[in-house]
Formats: C-alpha cells, sequence, structure tokens
C-alpha cells in the first residue's frame, strides 16, 4: 500500500450475489486533494464509499485511510474522518442543535466543546434561526447543511461526501463549497461523489472514475484531459481505440468515442462522456417520443 | 410527430396493480428474512383461520338459536360486536396489514374510478374483513338452517352489512390517512389512538360501577341505547332480518334501504376524501418560515456518571426521541393508568384473586410494567432510521450504544415499577419484604433476558419505526413471535417460582430461584453484548437497507 496516501485501496471488491457492483479498484488520494470520485448510475460509486467509510463490507481487497488498515482498525479510522452518506443519517426527532451536539460526543469531544462547536456551526449553515426546530421538519437543503455541520464538528482529517449538493439550493450549495475549500487550505483530504459535473471541475483538483464497477481513470483534470486527447488521437488514425495506458502518474483505461477533438479545451463532462461512452444519440433512437 | 397516447383500458390497469402486488409479495420471499416473514404469517394465518371457523361455527349455531325461536331481533348481539372488531381491529392491529401505499399510484393516469376500486380492494384483504365475513358466513348458514326460506334475504342483507363495514372501514382509514400526513396532527393523532385505547381498559370498571348501582339506572340508559342502536348499521340488519322473519316486509324492506342509505352517505364522505387524493394535495411537513428570530441556544449535553460520554450521548438521544413520542410517552403513563384500574377494577372486588391474594399484586403490575417495554426493547433501532448509517460511522463501538438503549429501558422500568409499587401500596398496603425482594429478583431475570433477545432481534429482524404514528406500521412477524414465546416462558417460570414459594408459605424461595435465574440471565445479557459489534457489523447491510429505506 502507499504510504504517502491519505485513502488508498487494493483490489477493492465488492458482490451482491451475482453482481459484481465494485471490481478490484485500487484508488489513490493524496493528503490535501480535493477528490471527486465519479460515474453513471449504478456503476458502483456509493458502494465505494460506504465501503471506504465502514459502512459496507468489502468482498475483497484492503482499504487504508490515513495509513491505518480501515478493517483492523475502524475506531481509529472512524475518529479522524467524517462523512455524509447517501441518506445522511440524522436523528430527524433531533432538534439541529441537539443533533450536533450528540453528534460532537459520539465523535469524543468534551460536552462544552461539542456545545460550543454545534453552535458555531449552527450560526454558520445559518439554521440558528429556529433552535427549536426538529431535524424531521428541516428542508432538503437545511438538511444536508445539518449532515455536512455533524460530518466536521470534530475537525476530521478526511471527509467523505457522497452526493452533498444534491437537492441543495444555490445560497445553501455557496454555503457549503466555501466551507469545504477552507477545510481544503487547511490541509483535509475530501473525496466527494456527485452528477453535477461542473461543480466538480470547479472544486476537485483530482479526479477518478468508476464505471460498471471498474475503475477506468484516475489523476489529475489536466491529467485525464490529456489522457482523453491522447486516446482521441489514436482514434482519428483507427476510428475507435480500445486499451489502457498511463499518462505521466495518470491510469487510464477504457474506450473513447465521440467526435474528434475540435482544439478547444475539454470540460470534465465531455472528458467524463467519452471515457464511459455515454454518447448515444436520441435522434437514433426513440423515434416515437415527440 | 409521436403517435396519439393508446386509450387508457381500466381492467388492465388493474390487472397490472394486482400483478404489482404479487411482484411485491414474490420478491419479498428472495431474502431468508422474506421467507421467515411468511412463514410467521402462515402461523398467524391459521390462527386467523382458526378463530374464524371457530367463531363462525359458534355464530352459525347462535344465529340458528334466535331465528328458530322468533328471537332474530337478538342478531344485533353478533353484529354489532362485530361492527365495532370491523372497525377497531384494523386501526389497533395495523401490524397484521402491509398494504402498499394506493396513493403511489397517482403518479400513473389511473381513472378515478380505478383508484377508488384499488383502495376499495386494498381495504378487503385486511384480516379483520376475512375474520368478519367468515363469521358473517357463518351466520348465514345459521339463520339457512334455522329458516331456509330467509336465507336469500339475510345473505342481501349481510352482504350489504359487510359492505358497509368496509366502507366505514376505508372511510376511517382515509380521512385518519390525512390526519396522519403531517408530523404535529400525526402525533395529536397518535396520543388520542393510544388514550383511545387506554379507555377501553376503563370498559370493566364502568361495568362495575353500573353493577353496584341500583338497576333502574341501567335499565334507563338501555332503554335510551336501544333505540339508538336501531338505527345504526348492525341494528338496522339485524332488524331487516328479523322483520322478514315475521313476514312484515315493508318495515324489513325500510331497514334495508335505511342500511344502504348508510352505506351510500358513508360512500360520500369516503368520495369526498379519495377525490381530493386523487386531485393532489399539499400536505407539506416544512412548517412555514420563522418572522422572528428564534433565542439561540447554547447547551451541554448530558452526563452519566460512571458510563463513557458516547453512552451518555445515546441515553440522552433515547430519551429526547421517547419524550418527543406521544404514542411512546403514554407508555410511561401506563403505571398511573393501572393504579385506576386497580382502584375501580375488578382486582379491588371482594373475592377476586388479588382480593384473596394482595401479595401478588405488587409482582404483577411489575410484570405488566416489563411487558409495556418489549415494543420499544425488541427493535432497538427501529426508531433510528437513517440515523443507523452515524452509528456505523461513528468511532463508537455498537455494545456502547447497545448498552445505552438498554440503559434507557431499564430506567424506564424503574420509574415504571416505582408507580407500580406506589399503586399497589396505596390499593393493598406496601409489599412486604420477601415479595419484594422475589419481585426484584424476577424483574433482574427477565429484564436482561428480554434485552438479551431484544438485542438480538434489533439486529437480526430490524424494522424501521417512526415514533410518532400508530398507522402502517408493521413489526416483523419474527420479532413477534420470539417475543411472544420468551414472553411465555419468562411468565412460565415466573409463576412456577411464585407459586411453589406461595405453597410453602415462603417466598424466600422465589426470591432465591428468581436470582439464580437472574445470575444465568445477566451472563447471558454479558456475553450478548460482548459479541454484539461483531454481530452489528455482521449484519449491517441489513441494518442500513431496512432501516433507510424511504
Amino acid at each position: 500500500m502507499d504510504l504517502a496516501s491519505t485513502i488508498s485501496t487494493q483490489g477493492l471488491t465488492r458482490r451482491f450475489g451475482e453482481l459484481l457492483a465494485v471490481d478490484g479498484i485500487d484508488l489513490r488520494v493524496a493528503p490535501g486533494q480535493f477528490f471527486g470520485f465519479l460515474g453513471p448510475n449504478g456503476a458502483g460509486k456509493s458502494t465505494t464509499i460506504k465501503m471506504l467509510t465502514g459502512l459496507l463490507a468489502p468482498s475483497s481487497g484492503r482499504i487504508e485511510i490515513l495509513g491505518l488498515d480501515l478493517e483492523k482498525n475502524p475506531v481509529k479510522v472512524k475518529q479522524q474522518i467524517g462523512v455524509v452518506p447517501e441518506g445522511m443519517a440524522l436523528f430527524e426527532r433531533l432538534t439541529g442543535s441537539e443533533f450536533l451536539n450528540f453528534a460532537g460526543r459520539m465523535y469524543g469531544l468534551d460536552r462544552e466543546t461539542a456545545a460550543k462547536r454545534a453552535s458555531e456551526l449552527l450560526d454558520f449553515m445559518q439554521l440558528a434561526e429556529q433552535p427549536k426546530k426538529l431535524v424531521a421538519d428541516y428542508s432538503h437543503g437545511m438538511q444536508k447543511k445539518l449532515a455536512l455541520a455533524a460530518a466536521v464538528i470534530h475537525g476530521p482529517k478526511v471527509l467523505f461526501l457522497d452526493e452533498p449538493f444534491e437537492g441543495v439550493d444555490a445560497i445553501a450549495s455557496g454555503t457549503l463549497k466555501s466551507m469545504l475549500q477552507r477545510m481544503i487550505t487547511r490541509g483535509a483530504t475530501i473525496f466527494l461523489t456527485s452528477h453535477v459535473l461542473e461543480i466538480v471541475e470547479r472544486l476537485c483538483s483530482h479526479v477518478a472514475i468508476i464505471h460498471q464497477g471498474r475503475l477506468v481513470a484516475q489523476g489529475s483534470l489536466e491529467e485525464l484531459r490529456a489522457g482523453v486527447e491522447a486516446q482521441a488521437a489514436v482514434l482519428s488514425e483507427d476510428n475507435v481505440v480500445s486499451g489502457s495506458s498511463s499518462i505521466s502518474g495518470t491510469s487510464f483505461s477504457g474506450t473513447t468515442a465521440g467526435p474528434p477533438i475540435s482544439g478547444e479545451k475539454l470540460t470534465l463532462e465531455q472528458i467524463f462522456l467519452r471515457i464511459v461512452g455515454g454518447s448515444r444519440s436520441a435522434e437514433q433512437e426513440l423515434s416515437w417520443l415527440s | 410527430m409521436a403517435e396519439l397516447s393508446p386509450p387508457i383500458n381500466t381492467r388492465s390497469q388493474l390487472a397490472a396493480v394486482m400483478r404489482l402486488r404479487w411482484l411485491l409479495f414474490a420478491h419479498s420471499l428472495r431474502t431468508t428474512r422474506g421467507k421467515m416473514e411468511l412463514a410467521s404469517r402462515i402461523l398467524v394465518g391459521i390462527a386467523f383461520a382458526i378463530g374464524g371457523l371457530g367463531g363462525g361455527s359458534a355464530l352459525a349455531f347462535g344465529a340458528w338459536y334466535f331465528v328458530s325461536h322468533g328471537k332474530a331481533d337478538y342478531l344485533a348481539l353478533f353484529l354489532w360486536p362485530m361492527f365495532v372488531f370491523w372497525q377497531v381491529f384494523p386501526v389497533m392491529a395495523t401490524a397484521f396489514t402491509n398494504n402498499p401505499d394506493s396513493s403511489d399510484l397517482l403518479r400513473f393516469p389511473l381513472g378515478y374510478r380505478s383508484y377508488f376500486l384499488v383502495r376499495l380492494a386494498y381495504g378487503s384483504m385486511d384480516p379483520a374483513t376475512a375474520l368478519c365475513s367468515m363469521w358473517l358466513a357463518g351466520m348465514l348458514l345459521g339463520i339457512g338452517f334455522a329458516s331456509p326460506t330467509l336465507l336469500p334475504w339475510a345473505a342481501l342483507v349481510l352482504l350489504a352489512f359487510a359492505l358497509v363495514n368496509l366502507l366505514i372501514m376505508q372511510m376511517v382509514f382515509a380521512w385518519v390517512e390525512r390526519w396522519l400526513a403531517q408530523r404535529r396532527t400525526r402525533e395529536i393523532m397518535g396520543v388520542l389512538f393510544i388514550l383511545l385505547m387506554l379507555s377501553f381498559q376503563l370498559i370493566g370498571p364502568v361495568m362495575e360501577h353500573f353493577d353496584k348501582r341500583s338497576s333502574p339506572e341501567v335499565r334507563r340508559l338501555v332503554e335510551l341505547l336501544v333505540p339508538v342502536q336501531g338505527v345504526l348499521p348492525p341494528g338496522l340488519a339485524a332488524d331487516a332480518i328479523a322483520q322478514l322473519a315475521r313476514a312484515r316486509f315493508m318495515v324489513g324492506f325500510s331497514s334495508f334501504l335505511l342500511l344502504c342509505a348508510f352505506g351510500t352517505a358513508i360512500g360520500y364522505f369516503l368520495r369526498l376524501r379519495l377525490r381530493a387524493q386523487y386531485r393532489g394535495e399539499n400536505l407539506s411537513e416544512v412548517a412555514a418560515r420563522a418572522t422572528l428570530r428564534e433565542r439561540s441556544s447554547f447547551r451541554m449535553g448530558w452526563k452519566l456518571p460512571g458510563f463513557p460520554p458516547s453512552v451518555a450521548a445515546v441515553f440522552e438521544k433515547e430519551i429526547r426521541y421517547l419524550a418527543r413520542s406521544g404514542p411512546m410517552l403514554l407508555t410511561l403513563i401506563m403505571p398511573i393508568f393501572m393504579l385506576v384500574i386497580f382502584r375501580l377494577g375488578p382486582m379491588s372486588r371482594q373475592g377476586s384473586f388479588f382480593a384473596r391474594a394482595p401479595n401478588m399484586a405488587f409482582p404483577a403490575a411489575a410484570g405488566y410494567a416489563l411487558l409495556i417495554l418489549t415494543n420499544l426493547v425488541y427493535n432497538n433501532f427501529g426508531g433510528d432510521a437513517a440515523g443507523i448509517q452515524f452509528f456505523y460511522a461513528a468511532p463508537v463501538r455498537f455494545s456502547q450504544i447497545v448498552l445505552a438503549k438498554n440503559l434507557t429501558h431499564a430506567a424506564i422500568l424503574i420509574v415504571e415499577v416505582t408507580f407500580a409499587w406506589t399503586a399497589v401500596a396505596y390499593l393493598y398496603g406496601p409489599p412486604s419484604l420477601d415479595i419484594a425482594a422475589a419481585t426484584l429478583a424476577a424483574l433482574l431475570f427477565a429484564a436482561p433476558l428480554n434485552f438479551t433477545v431484544g438485542n438480538l432481534l434489533s439486529i437480526y429482524s430490524p424494522k424501521k419505526l417512526d415514533f410518532s404514528t400508530f398507522g402502517r406500521q408493521r413489526a416483523s412477524q419474527t420479532t413477534v413471535l420470539v417475543s411472544l414465546g420468551v414472553q411465555v416462558f419468562i411468565v412460565g417460570a415466573g409463576v412456577g417460582a411464585f407459586w411453589l414459594a406461595r405453597s410453602y408459605a415462603n417466598f424466600w424461595i422465589a426470591a432465591f430461584l428468581m436470582s439464580a435465574l437472574a445470575a444465568i440471565s445477566l451472563t447471558a445479557y454479558r456475553l450478548v453484548l460482548k459479541r454484539i459489534d461483531r454481530l452489528a457489523m455482521e449484519q449491517r447491510e441489513t441494518l442500513v437497507a431496512e432501516l433507510c429505506r424511504a
């Protein structure tokens, strides 16, 4: 395993009966990276993040977080990470303040510190206006903000976020982004999944793409762009290129498809579509659809 | 240009809904848990079938007796309890229903007629409907044997009676659903519902009260009630049959028409509700934005001396959950309610068991207090819902979380037993030292045993629960059956020990026996608690999947 990585996996695999949801992925996330984990629906993103955070047992493979084996040291690892899982993991019949207090103490903060940080986080997240309101009565966006607040109350070194911007309005989204960026500048590592590629492009320094359970690309945005462009150059000669290559530390394997590159800088969406092959033309199919 | 949408075929839509239900059932059998649920349901179904057939046979005999002796009016005596059961049981025992929310179908182009029919069809699959249908069939058989010529008419009247019941049940559910759609109204409804259930306990004391009074008062009340019951569905159905048995066709037909009018009126109210559902309602949960900024609170969490902060945090969270759950909170007032029952009810009567053996009142009351807790103990994580993910993500051992939950249950038990002791002391005098010791030893045996099995079932057979509601919630059948088995074992052991002690006139024997059992049960509790981390990790997928589902 890579000692320099904050998050590293080796042959991480997860089966659900016959289905191979995650197929031997080897992830490397360096300290201080804002890491975006992308993939189409059902590619294995949430399964991977659940395994990385101890919510799901891998079928095989190893996970190391901050140099600690997750299976052998679950409690030590969990002390240093923060998680906003898919279902947000909230206790709906507590108030926001009570929930944050509870979260702080579960992460080992003393009563006074937990209460102080809970109060500060509520103010920062603009959730302090109605302290007696139960979490069940929060809007979706408010719940997201609260879940994030609970994930950071103990000052984690690594933060795992599963779709943190889903259903969040522009104002709340701005608050969350500024907080995450501040964490990165202070040395934290953030691992997030999102379907909103524009956000990932703007926030993340490094990206990995999972497709049908396999890691098909991993590296910085520039490295991915270079990889796609290199393959597209071969494509222009052979039409379609299949295989794998490694470009300046970037692992890249898969099939690129699509029109030749015009010379403009590729967006993350274009890179993503080329890698996962999502360029099906609607005009060719569903002719009955108005 | 796209083709025009095909015309909607109601029949194929209904067939699709039926197939949906079948698929939901078939897919539920894919897991071991689903198969166990089916096995448990078959057992419960057999019990229901026995009840249905037994009740049907008894009612057949009763109906035959009344009709052949010219007392067909007395059929109301059967129809009234049936009517009450048909309406109350589905609300009380939502544990036995598994109806998917039919309003989910509204996203499809379902005609209003189809929607109405689907709702009625869902209702007709209720166990109460199945039981009452068997009982009505029994009655019909009895009437047919007594007077074959009356059979067609009785069949028509009883069918109308069944339809009226079905409509009332659906109407009640449709309106209750409306009130349950929002958390606050849901909590109010929950509290009212439990108060209603508790008030049934007062029937006995009230009957006792009237028993002691002079008969003219009772007679006046009966005289007042008889005409009232006569114009309500059970009375009307009985009257329609009785009048025809006496060849008073016009009167009998009028009663039948009135019964049908009842059905129509109820159908109208049901239509009113379903129509609103069908058109789409705005039942937003989110409260209006506060105009004034409430005072922000800086408040520290609780401290539990002798326990780690994480245990204190979970303990605090559990207590807060209970304090905000109307239905669950009401369990705490049960001992006070027991006081009332003990004071007014048959337990205080001369010649009753507790009057003859007042020293048994405290053990019985303490046992009752423990029973109240079982719905909490056997589904520890049910109320946590998606919060279970937090427990898995937090750097805390599951044994600490479970210990905190059990501490909460133990705290409630202590409060309830204290109330029970007060009630018994007030009514029968303070329990003797040997009885109190034997009872506490029995609790030390029963509580850890319940906690042990409850912790295991909470992990192996979890069920998501909303503490604020009473409807549309179904405890796992496996849990229900296992918990019943445990209670039977505990009561058997307790009764055995106390009986032995009583026959030797020495309750220290019971205290000794129960202490020995308590030692075993506490050891079992500690052993299971030690292994709970591993078990919880092994079962994390089951727990997360069940508790985090929408």
